[in-house]
C-alpha cells in the first residue's frame, strides 16, 4: 500500500530503493575496482533491464531502454541524496 | 570554520606530487641503482595514495551534488588527473620496472576508465533530462 495515499508507480518506491542501493555500491564505491562495486554494477544493469522488459516495454512503447536507464540512474541519485543518513 | 576547498583546489594541491615523482625518476643517471629504486618507490607510493584519496573525494562530492553538469565536470577533471599520472609514468615505467611503477600505471589507467564511465553516464542523464515520462511510470514521491 502506498505511503500517505501517494500513488505508486509501475516502478515502485521499493524497486527504486533496491536499485539505489546497488547504484550506491557501484557508482559511489570508494574503490571502483573492488569486487563489490563490480558485482553491484552488474546486478544494477540486470535489474534495470529486467524491469524494462517486464513492466515498461509491454506498456510504454515510446520509451527506449536507454532513456529508461538514464531516468532510473537520475532517480537513484535523488533517492540517495534524500534518504542517506 | 566555514572556509572550504572545491575539487579544483584539491587537484591543484595534488598535481605537484605527480611532477615531483617525475622529477625524482628522471634525476638518477642509473635507474637500476638501489638508491634510485628506493627513492622512486617512495614517490610512487605517495602518488598512489593521492590517486586513491582524490578519487574518494570525487565520489563524496558527486554523491552530494545535485547538479549533473557539476558531477560531469568532477569526473572529467578526475579523469584528467589520472591521465596526468599516466603521462608522467609513460617514460618511467621501463627504466623502473621493479619499483611499483607498472602497478601504479595500471591503477591510474583503471581509475581513468572508471572516471570516464561515470562521466559518460552523467552526460547521458543530462541528455535525458528533457524527456517527458508518462505519469504513473515512476513513484511520485521518492
Amino acid at each position: 500500500m502506498p505511503e500517505h495515499g501517494v500513488p505508486e508507480g509501475v516502478i515502485s518506491r521499493e524497486d527504486l530503493a533496491k536499485l539505489a542501493a546497488l547504484f550506491d555500491r557501484s557508482e559511489y564505491a570508494l574503490d571502483p575496482l573492488s569486487l563489490s562495486a563490480k558485482e553491484a554494477e552488474s546486478q544494477f544493469e540486470d535489474e534495470v533491464l529486467m524491469l524494462f522488459r517486464e513492466r515498461v516495454e509491454p506498456h510504454y512503447s515510446s520509451i527506449s531502454f536507454t532513456v529508461f536507464r538514464c531516468k532510473v540512474r537520475s532517480l537513484c541519485r535523488a533517492y540517495l541524496r534524500q534518504n542517506s543518513p | 570554520m566555514k572556509t572550504c576547498l572545491n575539487f579544483d583546489d584539491l587537484l591543484q594541491i595534488n598535481r605537484p606530487q605527480i611532477d615531483e615523482m617525475q622529477r625524482v625518476g628522471e634525476s638518477f643517471p642509473d635507474p637500476n641503482s638501489p638508491s634510485a629504486c628506493e627513492a622512486f618507490t617512495q614517490q610512487v607510493r605517495l602518488v598512489e595514495g593521492l590517486l586513491r584519496q582524490t578519487y574518494r573525494v570525487a565520489v563524496a562530492l558527486t554523491k552530494k551534488t545535485e547538479d549533473l553538469r557539476e558531477i560531469a565536470e568532477i569526473w572529467s577533471h578526475m579523469s584528467d588527473f589520472c591521465n596526468s599520472t599516466l603521462q608522467a609514468l609513460v617514460s618511467l615505467k621501463h627504466p623502473y620496472p621493479y619499483c611499483g611503477t607498472p602497478q601504479l600505471y595500471d591503477l591510474a589507467l583503471d581509475y581513468k576508465l572508471a572516471c570516464d564511465k561515470r562521466h559518460r553516464g552523467v552526460l547521458e542523464e543530462i541528455t535525458c533530462q528533457s524527456t517527458e515520462f508518462p505519469k504513473g511510470l515512476f513513484p511520485e514521491k521518492i
